[in-house]
Formats: C-alpha cells, structure tokens, sequence
C-alpha cells in the first residue's frame, strides 16, 4: 500500500509541484494550505509522515507541530521552510528533519525516504 | 468647572513678558514637526527678534564627532533690514509656523559670504588650549568678550567674521556633553550686553542644549529601528524570493524530463512566467520603498490633490463594483503635510480599502475639519475588518494580511504622517470593516488679494 504524506504550504504552485513530484516516488499525497486544515485532515486519516511550512497565514507551522506533538500520534514531521533561521528555534527541534526550500526537491525526497525506513 | 487650555499655544502674544515669550518659543521646538534646522533657526529667532532678548544676532555652531563647526547665523545685515524683520515678527498673532516661513526665506537670501565664511570656522571640541570662541564650548562657561580686538584669547579668524567688539558665548550642554555654542551680539544697535540678557540667554543655551541632544537621540533611535527593519526585510525577502524560485527551478526540472505532453508543458511555462512577474513585482516594490524620501512638510491646500487621486484612471477602475461614497469640506483649510506624499498615502488607503472589502461593498472617503489646527482625512471600507493583533502590528514594514501584499503601504504612511506632525487613528473589528483617520495640523487658508 502506498504511504501517505500530508503537505501543508501556503503557496499554490508548490503544493502543485510537492504533489506532483512526490506522487512520482510512489506517495500518496494530501495538499493543504494551512495549519487549520492539516489538524482536520489528520483528525480524520492516519499520515505515515507530514511535511510543513513554517511561515503561513493563521497558525504557523511551529504552533501546528506543537499541536501534533499534543495528539501523541508520533508521525514524522519534516519542516520545509524558506528560512534556515528558524533552525535556530529550539521549538523545530522537536521536528524530525528541517529542509531549507530549493529548486532541486533532491534533500526533500531523500529526507523522506529516510524517515520512511525506505 | 474647569477651563481648558493649550499645551502649545499656537501664536505668542505681544503683549507677554519678552522672557516669557521667548521661553514658550524655545520649549516648543521640542515639539514641532520641523527639521532640526527649522527648529534650531525659530532658537536663534527667539534670541534676536524684536520680541526676543533683544540681541541683533546669533550664530550656531554644532559639535559633530570632535569637532566644533559653524553651522548657521541669523539676524540683519543692515540696520534698515533690522528694522523690516523686526516688525514682521512682532506682528500680532505670529506662530510657529509662520516664524519657520519668515526664516527659510531669510536663511535663502543670508547665503553670502557671511555664512561661507561662518561654516569655514571648525575647531577641536575638546581642547585645554582653545581659543575663543571654541574656549567657552570646550570649558562649558558663558563668556562675555568686551573689546576683542585686544584680547589675545580670541581666535582672529572668528574676529574677522563676528566684526564686533562685544559678544556673548554660550555654550549649549545636555547632561556631560556640549552639542554646540551659540554667540550673540549687537551688530546693528551697538547695545551694550545686560546682565539680565546673559542670565536668560544662559537659560535659552540649555534648553535649546536639551533640543539638541534629544533631537540626536531621536534620530539614533530612529537608525536602530531602521535596523532592526533592515534585518527583518532581509528575513522577507529570502522568503519572498525563494518560494518562486523553488517553483520555477521545480516546474524547470520536470521540463527537462523527456517525453512531456504539450499542455503540461504550457502549464509549466505559464507558472514560470507568472512567478517570474511576481520577482519582478518583489524587487520593484522593495526598491520604491527603499528608495522614497520625504520632503519637508509644506501648508497646502489638499482639495486638488484629493480630486486627483480619487478622478485618477487607477482608484476608477479599482471603484468598479463597489459604492464609493465621497464627502469633502468643499473649502478645506490648508493642511501641513508635502502634497505629493500626501497623495501617495490617499492612494494606499484606498488600494487596501478596495482590496479588504469584497465586490459589492462600500468604501467611503470624507475629508473635513475636526477643529481649528485639526483637519481629518478618513476612509472607511466595509470589508473583513481588522483584529486586535493586526491593530498593532499594521503599520511593522512587511506585515501584510492580503496574499500578495508586501505590508509596505501603511508603514509608508506612518512615515509621512510622523514627519508632519500628524495623527492616525485605527478602528474596526474583525468582519465589521475598517475606519482609517488620517489627522493633519490646519490653518486657515491665505487670502489671495
């Protein structure tokens, strides 16, 4: 069975090109485009791993893996942020994984991979 | 009962004692959204008007780094000019205002050589062996100079451009340091120098010392802020760019695969185009913003400019759909602000109106007088409305509740609004619309003969 992964980023073309891309490696992929969303859809199905922005409108990513963290479903989290500042916020560090956003989805995918014990 | 009065009183009466009115100009530069320069010449006003101490004229030197330079003089060059300023300024009902006016246009006809050769004067702030007049700033004393062609402490140079016998230093302090001198004599009159003028001019030395340095502090302040706005637009800008190019370099790479179908490959391209726009719109707005500089505020009267904005082919074409309900005092005073910001920051107001409220909404524009140094420009828009958060942090560079917005328009208006002195008021609640006031200092409109 195909392993599920939930999204979440504000922007529409690369929400596009996340589900895209990932369901070219064989994922299942949720696309959502913001923290509300996400805690909906991970209230109703079960995630193999979550992939999130950090700077978003609403509820931020920091505050969404907090929220994650709350629900005790243990699922890996990979932040995907455009800053590599907030590496230095102690709070991503309860995070599986922090990818700096590039063109190249190389370090993303292979990230994935790893956290999937693929 | 209680009986109200004004903080800054808006015009000096004649008939106040001179100490008085001279002390209530001095202590109100503190407060007036002039440059440090028109606050500093309304000082030296104060010390040589005819309603002032009664000296003939001042000169200004300001400390920068360690160094003393001549900065500025004001006052006649001749005995019937004397005479002509003299009356202007003891017209009754004379203002602020209405000083700064009378200076920049005296300051622009003093560009002789007077004041080339005052601003050749520098000498070291802080130096045992000084010579007068650097001796008073660097001993933090008032010195009063009798006979100063035979007095060998006086720095000939100085003797050449001052061409008086008598003249009185004062030193201008604020808390340890000095932040320049101010010197005064009798050219015109030959007056001899009072003791009772060297006691109140002393007093004037310190606060206009206070002006100074505060006015030093401010400014300092204001860099740290711009800093820390700095660092925060860097922080915007790595993500502002970086999400279009991991979109374009992400679509890019799957074209490059073989074997891609013709309508995905439009696709591709038409998202690429889009988001290269969109850099381009990133660098073009980050660099107006950077780039705008204020003018200094000017009394203007703001009808023409209103109509302008609100007739311009932009704010028609972004009205379309919506109610626009404008209301204006059709005989405005005239408002202190520089009219073409003045436009730029109705512009904004109403872009973020038009773009918070949804088609079929009403944006309302009205424009009138609150009191008699008061006129408010307000625009009302019935669109999603603001919460507490966002009230404070309207008017932080890069904060922004619209998808595209750069959160550069209301900071830009702050701007203009603290540089002439005005107001802004922010009221609304989340889905009940927004209310911007705009409140700028008035007067009444000059009578064209």
């Amino acid at each position: 069975m195909k392993k599920k992964i939930l999204v979440v980023e504000d922007e529409k073309t690369l929400r596009l090109l996340y589900e895209e891309e990932l369901s070219k490696e064989g994922y299942d992929i949720t696309a959502v485009t913001d923290a509300e969303a996400a805690l909906a859809k991970l209230a109703q199905n079960g995630y193999d791993l979550i992939v999130t922005d950090i700077r978003m409108p609403g509820k931020n990513g920091i505050e969404l893996i907090t929220q994650i963290m709350g629900l005790r479903k243990d699922i890996p989290i990979i932040i995907n942020s455009a800053y590599q500042s907030y590496k230095e916020d102690f709070m991503t560090w309860a995070a599986d994984a922090y990818v700096v956003k590039s063109s190249s989805l190389d370090e993303l995918k292979s990230k994935i991979k790893q956290l999937l014990g693929e | 009962m209680i009986e109200k009065f004004s903080i800054l009183s808006p015009d000096f009466e004649r008939d106040a004692p001179r100490e008085l009115t001279l002390l209530s100009i001095i202590s109100q530069s503190f407060f007036q959204p002039f440059s440090l320069e028109d606050n500093l010449l309304v000082i030296l006003t104060a010390l040589t008007s005819g309603s002032g101490v009664g000296f003939n004229r001042a000169m200004l030197f300001l400390k920068q780094g360690d160094r003393l330079r001549g900065e500025m003089w004001l006052g006649p060059r001749s005995a019937e000019e004397a005479g002509l300023i003299w009356e202007v300024l003891s017209t009754p009902g004379i203002g602020y205002v209405e000083i700064v006016e009378h200076n920049r246009a005296l300051v622009s006809k003093n560009e002789d050589t007077l004041s080339a050769r005052l601003k050749g004067l520098v000498y070291a702030a802080d130096d045992e062996k000084a010579l007068i007049p650097a001796y008073a700033a660097c001993r933090k004393e008032i010195l009063l100079v009798n006979d100063a062609s035979s007095e060998p402490l006086v720095d000939r140079r100085f003797l050449n451009v001052i061409g008086v016998e008598q003249f009185l230093c004062i030193p201008l302090l604020a808390r340890d340091d000095v932040v320049g001198e101010i010197i005064l004599d009798n050219a015109i009159t030959r007056t001899p120098i009072t003791a009772a003028d060297i006691k109140l001019a002393g007093i004037c030395g310190l606060m206009a010392g206070n002006y100074i340095y505060s006015a030093a502090l401010h400014r300092k302040l204001l860099d740290v802020e711009k800093m820390a706005a700095m660092g925060e637009m860097a922080m915007f800008v790595t993500h502002q760019l970086r999400n279009p190019i991991v979109a374009i370099g992400g679509f890019t790479e799957q074209l490059l695969k073989p074997d891609v179908a013709e309508d995905k490959r439009a696709r591709n391209l038409t998202i690429i185009r889009d988001e290269i726009r969109r850099l381009e719109d990133i660098i073009y707005q980050m660099g107006h913003f950077l780039k705008v500089s204020l003018k200094e505020p000017v009394y203007f009267d703001p009808g023409p400019v209103l109509g302008s904005v609100l007739e311009s082919p932009e704010i028609q074409s972004k009205a379309r759909g919506y109610a626009l309900n404008v209301k204006l005092d059709p005989c405005p005073p005239e408002i202190l602000c520089d009219p073409t910001s003045f436009g730029e920051v109705l512009r904004n107001l109403l872009d973020n109106a038009f773009d918070a409220t949804p088609a079929g909404g009403a944006v309302s524009v009205r424009g009138y007088r609150k009191s008699p140094s008061a006129f408010v420009l307000s625009v009302r828009d019935t669109g999603r409305g603001l919460s507490n958060p966002d009230k404070e942090s309207l008017f932080r560079p890069f904060f922004t509740t619209k998808e595209k917005g750069m959160g550069l328009g209301l900071p830009f208006i702050k701007r203009v609004m603290d540089t002439c002195g005005g107001k802004i008021e922010v009221q609304g609640r989340v889905g009940k619309g927004a209310l911007f006031k705009l409140i700028f200092l008035c007067r009444e409109r000059e009578m064209t003969s």
